[in-house]
């Protein structure tokens, strides 16, 4: 296989958003492309767009062509839509990734953008619903919250992991996302106001979820031989892993704080990486609750199972500890526009390991990891490199 | 008529559960009955909640209906306060039961939220939701305390 590298990327302003689908491709088409000077958009050979339910949202399908259209590119090796829920931005990295190791294509661009507040926010929770089972599950009212709810309910019954613990992710990523320009919220949270929050399904509050947001973030990925014609800073993928453990919630583990899928594709990653957990400075993980983070951090192997609680309460995952998770204020902080959230991982990743990051830059990092999930049951790892290997 | 509420009308939240669209039907009519019913394998015997029209397992497609319990135990639950979608009320107790060796996911209906918990014993009590369009009548696989 061939070595793959990012060489642009680029988001848009993520938060409720004056302006339509088309426009957020616009927004982060003009930001990555800012980012790549030597790429304009005829030299594209392919865009993959992770999105996921423009059918809804913009009643719009046929979306990778709109947004081709919109920046310019003319796609002749690789033109596909991917839907994947909450992963879909990471999961249509993987398949340009694939595309350019098996020489089918040298330089392609993936999009991903979500326009969820249309008309307003009660629509987008009503659509949430489409991503658990309706026919099982949706036909309840389940969305997202409850699900996580569940695994945190356990990891607290079974750890002993405090509330208190679950509020300090809050605080930290919305410590974080006020240092990103682009992130939903800038003005960080301090415990009480996150313990003191509205409930949204016990026991996660509101500061300790991430919010309904639109936003849209793009990176170029380049065949060896075209990243280094391109940039002297190529960002280097060195490892990427996917998995699945189920869809409805009942055909999950019966220990709902236990995420196998999750360990199972970090050491498909890390493997292929050549890598160890001890090895990643930065990790942008998938906090679309806190629960989740303080999960991840333990089936990623940067701290032992049920030690997630203590770990993020002696600020191991903070600038100055082991790593740095969810530098740019993860989903709490920035907003998860779902198909958008794993191309933003991934541009949060290429500035940090080119030392662009400014006042949340993490020093000298030169291991990144991202994990996307769509739900509790599948999960999806990158590690990227300051060197190819 | 235009305006946010045109948005939520066109949207059924409910599965299509006659036998003109679903081929899970007997399920259904079942649950009106106020039977659970699930799918046996006629090939390898396997049992599987929800019931199925393919077995995973063996690949075949021939199943004979079985009757679960109507009773069962609160495996895991959380109750709900805000962010549910429009036309589902809060605070609701999603909860996942266990009867007969099988986990379902329900909510637990006339539930004090304050006093639910792991273990408590929950009955079947079939939901009657909004009709379908042509107006046959339909059904959710709830439960509440026993």
């Amino acid at each position: 296989m061939r070595k793959v590298a990012l060489v642009g990327a680029g988001v848009s302003k993520f938060g409720v958003r004056k302006a339509t689908y088309r426009d957020l491709v616009w927004e982060a088409g003009k930001a990555c492309f800012d980012s790549a000077r030597a790429v304009r958009p005829a030299d594209l050979e392919g865009l993959v767009v992770g999105t996921v339910m423009p059918e809804r949202t913009a009643f719009q399908s046929h979306i990778a062509s709109l947004a081709a259209e919109a920046l310019g590119i003319r796609p002749s090796a690789l033109s596909a839509r991917t839907e994947h829920m909450c992963a879909s931005g990471t999961v249509g990295i993987r398949y340009a990734y694939a595309f350019i190791a098996a020489g089918l294509a040298d330089l392609v661009m993936v999009l991903g953008v979500e326009k969820l507040n249309q008309p307003g926010g009660d629509e987008a929770i009503l659509n949430m619903g489409t991503g658990v089972d309706r026919e099982w599950e949706a036909a309840f009212g389940l969305t997202a919250p409850p699900c996580f709810a569940l695994a945190a309910q356990r990891h607290m019954a079974e750890y002993g992991t405090t509330e208190a613990q679950l509020a300090l992710v809050g605080v930290k990523n919305h410590t974080h996302a006020a240092k990103n320009p682009n992130a939903h919220f800038g003005k960080g949270a301090t415990l009480d106001q996150v313990l003191c929050s509205r409930m949204i399904s016990t026991p996660l509050r509101l500061y300790m979820c991430s919010p309904i947001t639109d936003g849209a973030a793009a990176v170029i990925l380049a065949s060896e031989e075209r990243a280094r014609a391109l940039t002297d800073r190529p960002v280097w993928i060195r490892g990427t892993g996917q998995a699945l453990d189920g869809f409805q919630l009942t055909s999950l583990d019966e220990d709902y704080a236990r995420w196998p899928a999750l360990g199972r594709a970090g050491e498909a990653a890390y493997r292929m990486a050549g890598l160890t957990p001890r090895d990643v400075d930065l990790a942008e993980v998938h906090d679309c609750f806190a629960i989740a983070e303080l999960i991840a951090c333990e089936e990623l192997g940067f701290c032992e199972k049920g030690e997630a609680g203590p770990f993020v309460e002696a600020g191991r995952s903070d600038y100055g500890g082991d790593l740095v998770v969810n530098p740019r204020g993860g989903l709490i902080g920035c907003g998860h526009p779902l198909g958008a959230t794993g191309v933003a991982q991934a541009a949060e990743v290429f500035v940090q390991l080119r030392g662009e990051a400014g006042p949340r830059q993490v020093g000298d990092a030169a291991v990144g990891l991202t994990h996307n999930n769509s739900g509790m049951g599948e999960h999806v790892v990158m590690i990227y490199g300051r060197e190819p290997a | 008529v235009n305006g946010p509420g045109s948005y939520f009308r066109a949207t059924d939240p409910f599965p299509l559960e006659s036998a003109d669209h679903n081929k899970l039907h007997e399920f259904y009519r079942r649950l009106a009955a106020g039977r659970l019913a699930t799918t046996r394998c006629a090939a390898c015997g396997a049992t599987a909640w929800p019931p199925r029209g393919f077995c995973g397992a063996c690949a075949s497609d021939r199943f004979e209906w079985v009757d679960l319990p109507g009773d069962g135990v609160v495996h895991a639950f959380t109750v709900q306060e805000t962010g549910l979608p429009a036309g589902f009320d809060g605070p609701r107790v999603f909860a996942i039961v266990k009867v007969g060796g099988h986990r379902i996911f329900t909510i637990l209906r006339d539930a004090d939220p304050a006093v639910v918990r792991i273990g408590q014993r929950v009955r079947l009590a079939p939901m009657r939701v909004a009709d379908e369009p042509k107006g046959a009548p339909r059904w959710l696989p709830a439960f509440r305390p026993a």
